[in-house]
């Protein structure tokens, strides 16, 4: 209960920080900087606080700040969207899941305990392998890379959230109130829809930022590993892109690695205020 | 006989976000060695604050506690966590009123209660298993062999009342504490476990203090009973004089608002209008006056405070029920 | 005991809900079927409050929730207003539950956490359609009002600012919004304040006047159930022992568990002293009930006949109906 009168310093800074994340997502191109992807010859590594290159630039003359503002738009285009798509589809099977029980339950509560049972990175792998070419360089002729990632992530995360709305779902649907919503005749729809949906929700969005910081985590991971986006196009690319110049310009990956601390550590900030608001409320039940 | 647990001017506070709630406002009972005293009070009384915060359960910043509370002379209030502890078992023991969130759920009974005597008491594995028998047929449980075996959810309600009764009488404790013991309990079962602990106060001369809302649980079964009202103690009487002498309006009300089984047919239930005062808002004249069918406007502007009626029967009220002393 | 018999029902023209011979059984974990309610048959007269009083797990709240049609029911029939329940599905038995509503024992849990007091009770009209926004606004009003809840201060508070006794009194205001002809009270006071409780029970007989209701009104304590009750069906085990006016029941109980249940009552009148109670140990279970009289094991005048044979209800004075060999004179 203490808790609950401190003052969330971390929730502002938080807060503060994802603010400046998403405004630079959405509105990084009116910036007066260099474009991402232009090669400036004459500044090729150069340190940070150059002028014109406040964050300096990488061994391709790529300007930093500018690839952090634009890795914004896909590192947390492509973690949101995962994590929506994500909510969405896992949030509704959960549900029916918890909700019909029987075989329904079975199927979909082995769907996601074997789909849970797969690696991540293999599974990226596989999918990346299946629908796009292997050529980084020549991406041309196959589906775009941030689509296959949002569609392999998307899997990543429903089982997650699918367990996670199921068993907050099977509280709720023991409650009392489901069984007076049963008798006073509401049909079962709506039912799921004005009782058990709005009570899983809280529980979904505390997981679904944890889940946001492991997906963009995990984007760089993939990058790593060549299956990521274009070079340089995330924030995870860029590590990955410039991982191998560490000891000689260190910048180029240490501010992408701090941008992706942050992030995550944000989201995960969010993730538990969500989950005290929602423990403050069930202590009054 | 000689005080063995007191309450000297019990006061404790709760820092809020509306504001300082007074939950108890100097309470000072005394229980003396193998006595019953019933506690009885609404929710909201303050009647399970003012024994948490006696035992010591009550800390934190937000937390006032003022007054003194002794057991056996010695202070509790300034303890640490630890010594308080130290004394839980040995010198004073609680029973719950859900025994299943005082139960280890996940280890079988005979060996949560193996392990409690022999931490607390030092005895041999062998010792205590026999132990752990003794107490269980103390407490009349059918079978205490197969029971040891089993997991607290495989108990009903009542054999884990049981058992919470065994584990706390364990160690010899000079006083009980038992919070609303039987609330959650069948009527019949409820009348077997108040029989069994009142059998057992008597074997091990200890004494008893009994917290409830129910007014009818304790008349048979204390010697003394205090009711509280918003955190006050509003009368304190030896059981028969409280309820052959009634003098505190509240109490009558409390009385006659129980069901029984003597109401006949299509009777109205005697219920208290209204609800006790919000412990955060600061009230003038008598707390109860808003309920009392008796109210005046002295009562209204004065606090009363808590009279002797001449023969140890406390009560607060400026105009109390019954034909004098 | 262990009652099956109908003696006790009353002319088929009388009942508004007639129930008989409902069995409910639910899977043990061990995997058997275990009744909870087996062949219980009772009938609600309009205006009537008949009551069902146990020990836990004798199977009075199953025995609401199979009424209620909230469980499925293996047997039997639960006719109300002459149509049987148990016979309809899906539409049609929607259609027919605005007729019978219930509240719960746990008050707080019954209330969905994320509505407001005014949407928790709008609710029940919303679903059936009643009346324009503004007509609904008024009745739930007028509902909060009659339970003594003022709309003002409680209508755009959700449920978690409550007490339970508030909390109940709001579950009687939904449950009554769309004025069924029977309501059905599982244990509504059990878990409240004794000071609170007759304020409940006050607010539900005002009710039962105001909206003209036929109660059915679960309870394991008599003497809650003593006053307001036309009639008294007292179940163990899945089975009922007795049926009875409340005035028989409090002084001249037929059976011998009845006679239990009345003497474990608690009595606020210290001058009775210590009384010894009568009855011993708990139910035995379910899974596996005793033959005969499932009372037997515990009864003081158990014979041979009662592990051999099951006793029928049987009227023994006007309007007292006991299932036993050997009932109390």
């Amino acid at each position: 209960m203490a808790r609950n009168n401190r003052q969330p310093v971390g929730l502002y800074l938080a807060s503060g920080w994802m603010a400046l994340c998403v405004l630079a997502a959405i509105f990084g191109d009116l910036l007066p900087l260099p474009k991402w992807d232009d090669y400036d010859f004459e500044n090729l590594a150069a340190p940070v606080f150059t002028p014109g290159h406040i964050l300096g630039t990488d061994y391709d003359g790529y300007d930093v700040l500018s690839g952090i503002i634009h890795g914004a738009r896909t590192s947390l285009g492509i973690a949101v969207t995962a994590v929506l798509l994500g909510a969405l589809i896992g949030g509704a099977l959960g549900i029916i899941a918890a909700y019909r029980r029987g075989w329904v339950d079975s199927v979909l509560s082995m769907y996601f305990n074997v789909s849970l049972a797969i690696p991540t990175i293999v599974l990226t792998l596989v999918l990346v392998a299946v629908f796009s070419s292997a050529d980084i360089e020549n991406p041309s002729g196959s589906l775009p890379r941030e689509l296959i990632l949002i569609v392999s992530l998307t899997f990543v995360v429903i089982p997650v959230l699918g367990r996670i709305a199921r068993a907050s779902a099977l509280t709720w649907t023991g409650r009392d109130f489901v069984l007076v919503a049963e008798s006073i005749g509401m049909k079962r729809r709506s039912i799921l829809l004005t009782h058990i949906v709005p009570n899983v929700l809280p529980s979904l969005m505390s997981i679904g930022f944890l889940a946001a910081g492991v997906v963009i985590v995990v984007e760089g991971g993939l990058a790593i590993l060549g299956v990521g986006t274009n070079p340089g196009a995330s924030w995870g690319s860029m590590l990955a892109k410039n991982r191998g110049e560490l000891s000689i310009i260190p910048h180029t990956t240490l501010i992408p690695a701090a941008v992706i601390a942050l992030t995550v550590m944000a989201l995960n900030y969010f993730g538990d205020y969500v989950r005290l608001r929602i423990d403050d409320r069930e202590s009054r039940i | 006989m000689t005080d063995l647990f007191s309450l000297r001017d019990l006061k404790v506070t709760f820092a809020t976000k509306r504001g300082t709630l007074n939950a108890v406002r100097g309470v000072t009972l005394h229980v003396a060695e193998g006595e019953c005293l019933g506690i009885v009070g609404e929710s909201g009384s303050g009647k399970t604050v003012m024994w948490r915060a006696a035992m010591g359960l009550l800390r934190g910043k937000r937390v006032t506690r003022g007054g003194s509370v002794t057991l056996n002379g010695t202070e509790l209030l300034t303890m640490t966590a630890k010594e308080v502890r130290q004394l839980w078992g040995t010198q004073i023991a609680m029973v719950f009123q859900d025994p299943m969130t005082a139960l280890n759920p996940v280890r079988r009974i005979g060996s949560q209660f193996s392990e409690a005597l022999i931490k607390r008491l030092g005895m041999s594995k062998d010792d205590a298993a026999a132990r752990t028998l003794e107490l269980l047929r103390l407490v009349r449980m059918p079978e205490p062999e197969r029971l040891v075996r089993k997991y607290p959810h495989q108990l009903s309600g009542g054999m884990r009342q049981r058992v919470m009764i065994a584990m706390a009488i364990a160690c010899n404790p000079k006083v009980l504490l038992a919070d609303e013991p039987t609330t959650a309990l069948d009527v019949t079962v409820q009348a077997q476990v108040l029989e069994l602990l009142s059998d057992l106060r008597e074997k091990l001369g200890m004494a008893m203090v009994i917290v409830t809302h129910d007014l009818g649980i304790v008349a048979g079964h204390s010697d003394r009973i205090a009711v509280l009202y918003a955190g006050e103690v509003v009368e304190l009487a030896t059981t028969a004089a409280l309820f052959a002498n009634t003098r505190m309006p509240y109490t009558e009300a409390l009385l006659n608002s129980i069901p029984k089984l003597t109401d006949t047919s299509g009777t109205r239930m005697r219920a208290i209008p209204g609800s006790p005062p919000d412990p955060v808002s600061v009230t003038t004249g008598c707390f109860f006056a808003p309920r009392c069918n008796y109210a005046t406007d002295r009562c209204r502007n004065e606090h009363p405070e808590l009279v002797d009626g001449g023969d140890g029967h406390l009560y607060r009220c400026f105009f109390p029920l019954g034909k004098g002393k | 005991m262990a009652g099956t018999g109908k003696a006790h029902l009353r002319s088929e023209t009388d009942g508004l809900l007639r129930v008989e011979n409902l069995v409910v059984e639910y899977k043990s974990p061990g995997g058997g079927a275990v009744r909870a309610v087996s062949d219980v048959s009772f009938d609600i007269v309009a205006g009537e409050t008949v009551s069902v009083v146990g020990e836990s797990g004798c199977g009075k709240s199953t025995l609401a929730k199979g009424v209620m049609q909230l469980v499925p029911t293996a047997s039997g029939t639960v006719a109300l207003n002459g149509t049987d329940l148990t016979k309809l599905k899906g539409e049609a038995l929607r259609r027919a539950r605005p007729n019978i509503q219930m509240i719960f024992q746990d008050s707080i849990s019954s209330l969905d956490p994320h509505l407001k007091v005014r949407a928790l009770v709008e609710q029940p009209l919303k679903v059936w359609g009643r009346g324009t926004d503004e007509e609904r606004r008024q009745k739930v009003d007028e509902l909060l009002r009659s339970v003594n809840l003022d709309p003002e201060i409680v209508g755009d508070r959700k449920p978690a600012e409550f007490s339970g006794g508030q909390c109940q009194r709001i579950s009687i205001a939904r449950a009554l919004s769309i004025e069924p002809q029977v309501l059905v009270c599982d244990e509504p006071v059990s878990s409240l304040d004794v000071s609170i409780q007759s304020q409940i029970l006050n607010i539900i007989q005002d009710m039962k006047k105001r909206y003209g209701l036929s109660l059915l009104f679960i309870s394991h304590d008599l003497s809650v159930v003593r006053a307001i009750s036309d009639r008294i069906v007292v179940m163990y085990l899945g089975k009922i022992c007795e049926v009875s006016t409340p005035d028989k029941l409090a002084s001249a109980p037929a059976h011998h568990y009845t006679h239990a249940l009345v003497s474990a009552v608690p009595v606020p009148d210290p001058k009775l002293g210590r009384r010894k109670a009568i009855l011993q140990g708990e139910p035995p279970s379910p899974t596996n009930p005793p033959s005969g009289c499932r009372f037997r094991t515990r009864c003081p005048a158990a014979t041979e006949k009662c592990a051999a044979e099951e006793p029928q209800l049987r009227e023994v004075s006007p309007g007292q109906f006991v299932a036993c060999h050997h009932p109390r004179a």
